[in-house]
């Protein structure tokens, strides 16, 4: 019994001391997207010490023990991010058993907290970060309640030292969806959103009445509304799901009602009220490759990002679903191709999530980030372009995933039989 | 059946030279085409596109070329074009010209946008074999997902029945044209497609309903119980031709509308196009394709088509894949994204399809990320091989590659005029042309389709927003 913890306690130091000793990059020469003010900066170097960026500067000299890459003629961004994936709750869609996203569970809206049940050895998440993805925000689907839950964010780290924090978002529902978890109308859904956020005022304001167990008649559990407090304190924001021009003005007034701070998931129509959206300081969750009108967002089209973008939006760009999160790059490109600036889109995938989700140290190029680091072997967006490297908070990612095993054993076709013996 | 025997004498004069008596020869008249194509070209003028970079969508590359449609037909491709005298001549140095982009399997139409029960009309699952269903019969016209689609270059689609049924119905080829009917939209001539499917989907469908198909094994089942009722029904009307023809009196059979399409698959006159996900499904399929005699046209979604490349290249079976999707079901878990450009690579027929009213609108960038995902591996695949699995190598899955999928003298004059080349994801569709009539002109919204759908409908008394 000595002996194994004596074993325990000598592997921990082990693997305390292996990832201080991260390696150390200088990337040289490279076309750097910052993320910051500066935007796109040529030929630049960046040194990376102990998993942070310590330099962005032209012309570093290599000192001590650094591995020095080449990047002339290729791109460095920030790491990607998505802000609206099902990452580590989901492995194959259709097989009920690897899926957590959402509960029916009575009592289970708003308090729903996804960060337990995240499976950082999901496939899902290497696929994702050999192709530039190293960060999510991990979003509950909703089930019976109108509140789906609280997100979590994650780095794509294969073990549960990817989870960074486990409440950074409420999510709830609004427009036609919204309305078929009340019951079949928007108008209850907004009642819905209004009454449990009045209730959660209420039960806060008066805590000494309402003990745990207790039969209250509130619209919510007290789980559900405690749960709420944060939204109340604008420590987190509320991300409603709404893409009709009024859902989001009427979403947008509910914020400035009970000073919450809204984001706005979906937004086909919030090009719209761009105006509107800029001046309540309401961030728009969008997929920008999604332009097909159903009645909820019968006015959506290519443009909408970058017209939010234009009045002052702060815009979160998402796209390509869970699986393939990391084609949040393609949607990028298409809004870039409909008039959203370059420099903006990469923003949108990166630093404009640490700002809404308050992730720490993650989102620019620039000293004192984590150094979450992709060097591209072409244009970023283009989608004939892939990631020659990729750190994630210093730590060099194998280019490898099961799709890339499946891809090499099948590389050469060798005859029907002798394939099956290929590693 | 309004079926009516024509006695035709004929003469052979070879038959009189030997001195016997004249063969009487009657012909039987044989059913008629229903539902026919009323497709016309819209009205076009001649015109030449100078000094592009052409990718004819075969495989070749030309520079600073010409591309001369006359008559709404590609009348020359070439680098020295000298067109007489006042013929249009659009300066095109810096664009690129494509075939007009082809996808092979959309549900636009009958899957339409807006999305709702109301207009879900693409899967008859109300039996496993509804062979007798066909899609044409339920396109919506006016589903604003065809002008989308246009402003992304495709010119022709198939329109194909869902995947909840073993043998799901007829699909329909239509050029991508603005039509009140569905038979204004329909190929000219374009063979009939048949969608059937293995795996998840059929036997997920009735299984849960307690009949069969509940596994893997009785879709099978299915299928062949399908060929042997087909093969039957088949016989009857040969027995009947063969006898008529001799002069009998004989009744026709019945006419059966789910066996009389199997039928017209044995007799190669429909194509099969068969959604199937898995790699040993995939060697199954082909071998109740030899068990009955009949040709798979294409593999749908075949993700795990890079596992048996070479076997699709040996039976001459195409593969229309997504470029990346893959996880959402445990048959399309083995996905990768190279899978098109191993298809490519094993010189089998690789294409990338949609299934996706988005994909539909961005063909030439799913293409592009198969085409990065290949030569990251070490493939050097260029545009003018990434263009085929977007123009002609769909085409001849469909059955028309004698009259689109390249830019050849000749062909119909369905053509894409891009503003850089087009695996570009800041690449845009500048013209569009069908038959040689410009249908889409991004500098030009006059020259746009407006369907009833976008009439007015989010400002009721202007302009759609």
């Amino acid at each position: 019994m000595r002996f194994f913890k004596a074993l325990l306690i000598s592997l921990v130091v082990l693997s305390t001391s292996l990832s201080a000793a991260a390696e150390s990059y200088l990337i040289k020469n490279a076309t750097v997207y910052t993320s910051t003010a500066k935007g796109k900066v040529t030929n630049t170097d960046v040194l990376v010490e102990n998993g942070k960026i310590v330099r962005v500067e032209q012309n570093i000299k290599a000192t001590g023990d650094v591995v020095e890459l080449d990047a002339t003629g290729k791109f460095i961004t920030p790491g990607l991010s998505n802000p609206s994936t099902n990452m580590g709750l989901v492995e194959i869609g259709a097989v009920s058993s690897t899926v957590d996203a959402a509960t029916i569970e009575h009592n289970m809206g708003a308090g729903f907290n996804v960060s337990t049940a995240i499976n950082f050895r999901s496939t899902i998440l290497p696929q994702n970060r050999i192709n530039g993805l190293t960060r999510a925000v991990v979003l509950p689907r909703s089930g019976d309640s109108i509140f789906a839950g609280q997100g979590s964010v994650i780095a794509l780290h294969s073990s549960a030292k990817g989870l960074l924090n486990d409440n950074v978002a409420q999510f709830a529902l609004y427009g036609s969806d919204g309305a078929r978890k009340a019951g079949g109308s928007r108008a209850a859904a907004m009642q819905l959103l209004e009454q449990a956020i009045n209730e959660a005022k209420y039960v806060r304001a008066n805590p000494s009445r309402f003990y745990e167990g207790g039969n209250w008649q509130f619209s919510q559990s007290l789980n559900d509304l405690k749960a709420l407090y944060p939204v109340l304190d604008r420590k987190v924001p509320l991300i409603i799901a709404a893409d009709r021009m009024d859902d989001i003005l009427r979403i947008v007034n509910l914020g400035k009602k009970h000073n919450i701070r809204i984001v706005i998931a979906g937004g086909g129509e919030a090009w719209l009220v761009a105006k509107e959206l800029a001046a309540a300081k309401v961030p728009v969750i969008i997929d920008p490759i999604n332009n097909i009108p159903e009645f909820d967002s019968l006015s959506v089209k290519f443009e909408g990002a970058g017209i939010l973008y234009d009045a002052g939006v702060k815009v979160l760009l998402t796209g390509g679903g869970t699986h393939n999160a990391y084609l949040v790059r393609q949607s990028a490109g298409v809004a870039v191709a409909f008039g959203m600036p370059k420099t903006a889109a990469i923003e949108a995938m990166t630093i404009n999530n640490a700002d809404v989700f308050g992730i720490k140290n993650y989102g620019q190029i620039k000293a004192g980030m984590d150094a979450d680091i992709v060097v591209w072997d072409g244009d970023p967006l283009e989608l004939t372009s892939n990631p020659d490297l990729v750190l994630i908070q210093g730590e060099k990612q194998p280019l490898v995933s099961r799709a890339t095993r499946l891809r090499d054993r099948y590389w050469d076709l060798i005859g029907n039989q002798k394939q099956g013996f290929v590693k | 059946m309004n079926m009516k025997k024509l006695i035709v004498f004929s003469l052979a004069a070879s038959l009189w030279a030997c001195g016997e008596e004249p063969a009487q020869k009657i012909e039987v008249e044989k059913p008629k085409p229903v539902y026919v194509s009323t497709y016309k070209p819209l009205p076009s003028e001649e015109f030449v596109l100078k000094g592009a970079t052409v990718l004819i969508g075969d495989g070749k590359q030309m520079d600073n070329a010409s591309v001369w449609v006359k008559d709404g037909k590609i009348h020359a491709v070439g680098l020295d074009i000298q067109p007489p005298q006042g013929v249009k001549v659009i300066g095109a140095q810096g664009l690129w010209v494509t075939p007009g982009i082809i996808d092979v399997h959309s549900h636009l139409g009958v899957y339409p946008s807006p999305r709702h029960e109301n207009n879900a009309d693409g899967n008859e699952m109300t039996a496993p074999v509804t062979s007798e269903v066909w899609a044409e019969h339920a396109v919506w016209t006016q589903d604003h997902g065809f002008n989308l689609a246009r402003e992304g270059g495709i010119t022709s689609l198939m329109i194909l029945p869902g995947s909840g049924n073993l043998i799901g119905g007829r699909g329909v080829t239509l050029k991508n044209v603005p039509s009140i009917t569905v038979q204004g939209m329909k190929f000219p001539d374009a063979p009939h497609s048949l969608k059937m499917a293995c795996g998840e989907n059929p036997k997920r469908v009735y299984g849960s309903k307690g009949r069969s198909p509940m596994t893997r094994m009785g879709n099978v089942a299915g299928y062949r119980a399908a060929w042997i009722d087909a093969k039957d029904y088949m016989k009857k009307w040969d027995d009947y031709y063969e006898k008529a023809e001799k002069g009998e009196d004989v009744d026709p059979p019945k006419q059966d509308l789910k066996l009389e399409t199997l039928a017209e698959v044995l007799r190669g006159n429909i194509l099969i196009h068969n959604h199937c996900y898995r790699a040993e499904e995939m060697a199954i399929m082909i071998d109740i394709a030899k068990e009955f005699g009949y040709q798979i046209s294409t593999f749908h979604h075949a993700v795990e088509s890079y596992k048996i490349a070479d076997l699709l290249a040996e039976n001459n079976i195409c593969s229309a894949m997504w470029a990346d999707w893959w996880g959402f079901k445990h048959e399309a878990y083995d996905g990768v994204r190279e899978n098109v450009a191993m298809v490519e690579k094993a010189k089998a027929c690789a294409i990338v399809h949609s299934d996706s009213a988005i994909g539909i609108q961005h063909l030439n960038q799913e293409a592009a990320k198969a085409l990065g995902a290949g030569n990251k591996r070490g493939m050097s695949l260029e545009a003018k091989d990434a263009i085929k699995w977007i123009t002609l190598n769909p085409a001849q899955s469909m059955g028309v590659a004698d009259r689109v999928g390249t830019l050849e003298a000749g062909k119909m004059a369905d053509v894409v005029v891009w503003n850089q080349n087009p695996f570009s994801v800041y690449a845009k569709t500048l013209q569009v042309y069908i038959d040689g009539a410009l249908v889409y002109d991004r500098n030009d919204p006059s020259k746009n389709a407006v369907s009833d759908f976008d009439l007015g409908l989010t400002d009721p008394e202007g302009e759609r927003l």
